[in-house]
C-alpha cells in the first residue's frame, strides 16, 4: 500500500477545531450532537461541521484559505451559525482544551463504526479522550516538503502549546498545568512524533512496514503531534488547545503558515536527530508552565525562556507574514507572548473571580459564542 | 407492678420517627424489588405503599398520612423547585416554536379532554375542571424517572420544560373555573371572586419574595456547595409549610422560586445544587404515600372514564406535539416519545381535586369518579411510560 501525497498549494491553511457542547442550565457536557448535527445538516454553512468521538463533541472544519483573515472570517459564519442552532435546542458552545468539571465517566461514544471500534480498542481511554484540539492543516506541493516541514516545525511545537494553552482544569481539579489535554493523549499507543525520516519515499517504506505489521490500517491511526495528510496534501499540527476564540484559531494558523513559508523559501536550517531529543522535554515544560517555560534550542544547545524564543521566532519571520498579508496576526501574538496573556490564566482568573467551575464553564462558553469580548 | 413502670406499654406507641423509618426501609424494599423486574423504582415505592395502605394490609392508616405530611411536603417543595429551575425564561425567547409547543400542548389537552367528557353528556362545569386538572404532568415523576436514568438529551429537557410550564397554566386553570364553581354553588360575591384571587396572587407573591430572599442569601453565602444546600433545603421546606399555613398553593409558590431563581439570577450568585441522597429520602415517602393512598378500589368501577380520560389526554398532549415539535427543532421520531414521557399524572392532581373536595364535598365526589381512577391507572403505568420514553430515545445514561 503506497500512500500517494496530494499536490496542494504551498502554504494553504485550514483548520478543524473541536468544540464542547454545554447544557445551559449546569454548564457540564450536553449529549445533544446528534440533534445539532442534524440541524446544521439543513443550514448553508461554509465547511463542515462533523460528530467527534462521545456525543458531547462536535468538529468544525474550515475551508481552504490563502489568507487568515479570510479564514477568521469564515470561521465566524460557521461560528455563528452554529450558535444559532445550538442556541434553538439551549445548549451552549464552548472552546479550551478540557471541559473544566465533567466527569469523563459519564460520557457516551458517538454511534459511528469507527468510534464503536475506537472504544473495543482503546476501553476507557476513548472516554478520557473528550477533550478539545485545534488542528491546523498547511498545504505542501510535495510529500518530500511536507517531510521537511515536520521536521522543521517540531521545533516550535511548544510554541503552539504556550500559544493555545487552554485547558488548566481536568475533572473538577486545577492541574497546574497551562495544557492538561496533551496529557490525555499521551495514553494512546501511537502517539509521539513521525520518525527521522527524510523523504516521501521513505516515509512510505516506513508506514508500509507499519501496515504489514498490521499495527496501522490508515495514517488516522497515527496520533502523532504533527503528521502528514496525503489525502489532503497537507502537514497537520495537533498540539493546540481549542482556544478560547475562533480569532485566537485563525492567530495560531496565520503563526503556522508564516513559519512553513519561513522555512519552505529559507531553507536555512536542515532537520538534525537533536530536534528529537529535547523534544519531549520542551514539549512538556511547554505544557507546564506556558509561556513561562523553559526551552533549549536543539541547535546551539542554549537554554532560554520559551517566551523569549517565541517572540525571537515570531519576530524572525515577520517578512513572511508580511508576504501572506498576516503581519497583524504575528505582532497580535508578540503582544500576547510579552504581556503573557494566554488562555489558561483567563480562565484561572475566572475561577477566582467567579468562585465555581460552573461559572467558568459559562463564562468561556459566552467568550466563544460571541457574547462576550475577552478583556 | 408499680416498681416496673419504668418499661413501656405494649404494643410500643408508634412515634413520627419509627414511622420515618419504616416507611423508609419499607420504599428501599419496594424499589429494589421493582429494580428485579426492570421497573422504575418509583414504581415500587408506590406498590408498597398500596401493600401497606389501608385498602391492602391496612398496616399505614389515616394517622399515618397526617404524621407524613412535613416529609411530603419537604419533597414536594424539592421537587417543584428544581423542576422550576428547568423553566428556562431564555429558552423560550430564542425558540417561539417551543413556546408554541408548551401552550399548545396545554391547551390541546385540555380542549380534548373537555370536549370527549362533554361527548359523553358530562355537565359543562365538571368537564371543564376535570379537563384543567388533566392540563399537568406529574412533576414528581417525570423529574425522579429522569434522575434515576440518568437521562439527558433533548427529550429529557423538553419533558422538564413542558411540566413546569403545564403545571403552571393547569393550576391556573383549576383556579380560573373556581369562581364558576362558587357561583353554581351561590356561594357571594366576595366569596366568588376573592378566593381564587387571593389563592394566586398570595402565592405567586410568596414565590417572588422567597426567591429573592434566596438570591440574596445566595450572594452573601458565596460560591459554597455545601451552605447553599442548606440554605435551599431550608427555603424551600420554610415556604412549602408558609405556604400551607397561609391556604396558598404549595404548588405555584415553589414552581414560582425555582423559576424565579433560575430567571432574576442576573448575577449567576445561585449554584446547581443536587439534592442527592438527601433528596432521595423524602423522596421514597412522597412515592410510599402516594401509594398508601391510591385509591385503586376506584378502578373496576371507572375504569371506562378513566380509560377515556387517559386517552383524551395523551392524543392532546401528542397531537400538539406532533404539530409543533419539530418546528422547535425536536428530532424526528421524538414526538411520540415525548408525548408518552408526558403521560403520568400523581399527587398534583389528587391536590387539585382535594382541594375542591374541601370547598364542596358532593362537587368533588364527581370530580373524584372521572379524575382519581385514570389517576390511578396512570400512577402505576405513568413511570413505565415515562421510563420507556426515555430509554427508547436512547436519552437514559449506561447502566452501571
Amino acid at each position: 500500500m503506497i500512500l500517494e501525497f496530494k499536490q496542494s498549494p504551498a502554504c494553504t491553511i485550514g483548520v478543524e477545531l473541536e468544540l464542547q457542547l454545554l447544557k445551559s442550565h449546569d454548564c457540564n457536557l450536553a449529549r445533544d450532537a446528534a440533534d445539532l448535527l442534524a440541524r446544521m445538516k439543513k443550514v448553508q454553512h461554509p465547511g463542515e461541521v462533523k460528530p467527534e468521538i462521545t456525543e458531547s463533541m462536535i468538529e468544525l472544519n474550515s475551508s481552504i484559505h490563502r489568507r487568515y483573515t479570510d479564514l477568521a472570517d469564515e470561521l465566524r459564519t460557521i461560528r455563528n451559525l452554529v450558535v444559532h442552532e445550538a442556541e434553538l435546542l439551549n445548549l451552549r458552545v464552548a472552546g479550551g482544551g478540557s471541559h473544566p468539571f465533567h466527569q469523563w465517566s459519564e460520557r457516551r461514544i458517538y454511534p459511528t463504526e469507527r468510534f464503536k471500534h475506537l472504544v473495543h480498542l482503546y476501553g476507557y481511554l476513548a472516554k478520557q479522550f473528550t477533550v478539545f484540539g485545534q488542528h491546523i492543516h498547511i498545504g505542501c506541493e510535495s510529500g518530500d516538503d511536507a517531510i521537511y516541514v515536520i521536521h522543521m516545525l517540531s521545533r516550535h511545537v511548544p510554541h503552539f502549546i504556550a500559544l493555545s494553552a487552554s485547558s488548566p482544569f481536568y475533572q473538577g481539579e486545577d492541574t497546574g498545568f497551562a495544557s492538561s489535554r496533551l496529557n490525555a493523549i499521551s495514553a494512546f499507543p501511537l502517539t509521539g512524533t513521525m520518525p527521522f525520516i527524510q523523504s516521501w519515499d521513505e516515509f512510505n517504506a516506513y508506514f508500509e512496514r507499519m501496515h504489514r505489521f498490521k499495527i496501522v490500517e490508515s495514517m488516522k491511526d497515527f496520533y502523532w503531534d504533527i503528521r502528514p495528510k496525503p489525502e489532503y496534501g497537507t502537514v497537520e499540527i495537533r498540539v493546540c488547545d481549542t482556544p478560547l476564540t475562533v480569532d485566537k484559531a485563525a492567530l495560531l494558523a496565520a503563526f503556522a503558515q508564516a513559519l512553513a513559508h519561513y522555512y519552505l523559501n529559507e531553507r536555512s536550517q536542515n532537520p538534525t536527530p537533536a530536534l528529537y531529543l529535547v523534544y519531549n522535554y520542551n514539549r512538556f515544560q511547554a505544557c507546564r508552565f506556558g509561556f513561562g517555560a523553559e526551552f533549549i534550542n536543539p541547535y546551539d544547545e542554549s537554554h532560554c525562556a520559551l517566551r523569549d524564543d517565541l517572540i525571537a521566532t515570531l519576530k524572525r519571520i515577520m517578512p513572511h507574514a508580511r508576504a501572506l498579508d498576516s503581519a497583524t496576526a504575528l505582532s497580535h501574538l508578540i503582544d500576547d507572548a510579552v504581556a503573557g496573556r494566554d488562555d489558561s490564566s483567563w480562565l484561572r482568573e475566572q475561577l477566582k473571580k467567579s468562585g465555581s467551575l460552573n461559572d467558568v464553564a459559562r463564562l468561556q462558553s459566552n467568550l466563544w459564542m460571541g457574547k462576550t469580548e475577552r478583556v | 407492678m408499680a416498681e416496673l413502670n419504668f418499661l413501656p406499654t405494649l404494643p410500643p406507641a408508634f412515634t413520627p420517627p419509627m414511622l420515618f423509618g419504616a416507611l423508609l426501609l419499607l420504599g428501599l424494599l419496594g424499589g429494589e424489588a421493582a429494580r428485579l423486574f426492570a421497573l422504575p423504582r418509583i414504581t415500587g415505592y408506590l406498590l408498597v405503599g398500596m401493600l401497606f395502605g389501608p385498602r391492602g394490609l391496612d398496616l399505614l392508616g389515616g394517622e399515618v398520612t397526617k404524621q407524613s405530611r412535613v416529609f411530603v411536603d419537604i419533597s414536594l417543595g424539592l421537587i417543584l423547585f428544581e423542576l422550576g429551575r428547568r423553566l428556562d425564561y431564555q429558552w423560550l425567547r430564542r425558540n417561539r416554536w417551543l413556546l408554541a409547543t408548551a401552550i399548545a400542548e396545554s391547551a390541546f389537552a385540555f380542549l380534548a379532554l373537555y370536549f370527549g367528557l362533554r361527548y359523553f353528556d358530562y355537565p359543562r362545569l365538571l368537564a371543564a375542571l376535570a379537563a384543567a386538572i388533566g392540563i399537568a404532568t406529574s412533576p414528581a415523576v417525570v423529574l425522579l424517572v429522569a434522575h434515576e436514568l440518568r437521562s439527558d438529551g433533548q427529550l429529557t429537557e423538553r419533558m422538564l420544560l413542558l411540566t413546569a410550564i403545564n403545571s403552571v397554566f393547569a393550576f391556573f386553570s383549576v383556579t380560573m373555573l373556581l369562581p364558576f364553581l362558587h357561583f353554581q354553588h351561590r356561594a357571594g360575591w366576595t366569596e366568588t371572586l376573592l378566593q381564587p384571587l387571593y389563592v394566586m396572587v398570595g402565592s405567586l407573591l410568596t414565590g417572588l419574595v422567597v426567591s429573592l430572599l434566596v438570591l440574596r442569601f445566595a450572594a452573601w453565602l458565596g460560591k459554597r456547595e455545601d451552605r447553599q444546600f442548606i440554605m435551599l433545603v431550608g427555603m424551600i421546606v420554610l415556604t412549602a409549610g408558609l405556604a400551607r399555613s397561609l391556604n396558598l398553593s404549595v404548588l405555584v409558590a415553589l414552581l414560582t422560586v425555582g423559576i424565579l431563581a433560575r430567571n432574576l439570577d442576573f448575577g449567576h450568585k445561585l449554584m446547581e445544587v443536587q439534592f442527592g441522597h438527601g433528596g432521595q429520602l423524602f423522596f421514597v415517602i412522597l412515592f410510599v404515600m402516594a401509594g398508601v393512598s391510591l385509591r385503586f378500589d376506584l378502578l373496576p368501577q371507572a375504569s371506562y372514564v378513566a380509560g377515556m380520560y387517559i386517552v383524551l389526554r395523551f392524543l392532546g398532549k401528542a397531537l400538539a406535539i406532533l404539530v409543533f415539535g419539530r418546528l422547535s427543532g425536536l428530532r424526528p421520531g421524538a414526538a411520540g416519545l415525548l408525548g408518552i414521557a408526558l403521560l403520568p399524572m400523581s399527587g398534583l392532581a389528587v391536590v387539585m381535586v382535594h382541594d375542591i373536595s374541601g370547598l364542596y364535598p358532593e362537587f368533588g365526589a364527581r370530580l373524584s369518579a372521572v379524575v382519581l381512577s385514570a389517576v390511578a391507572l396512570l400512577e402505576l403505568i405513568g413511570p413505565l411510560a415515562t421510563q420507556f420514553a426515555l430509554k427508547q430515545a436512547g436519552e437514559a445514561g449506561e447502566r452501571r
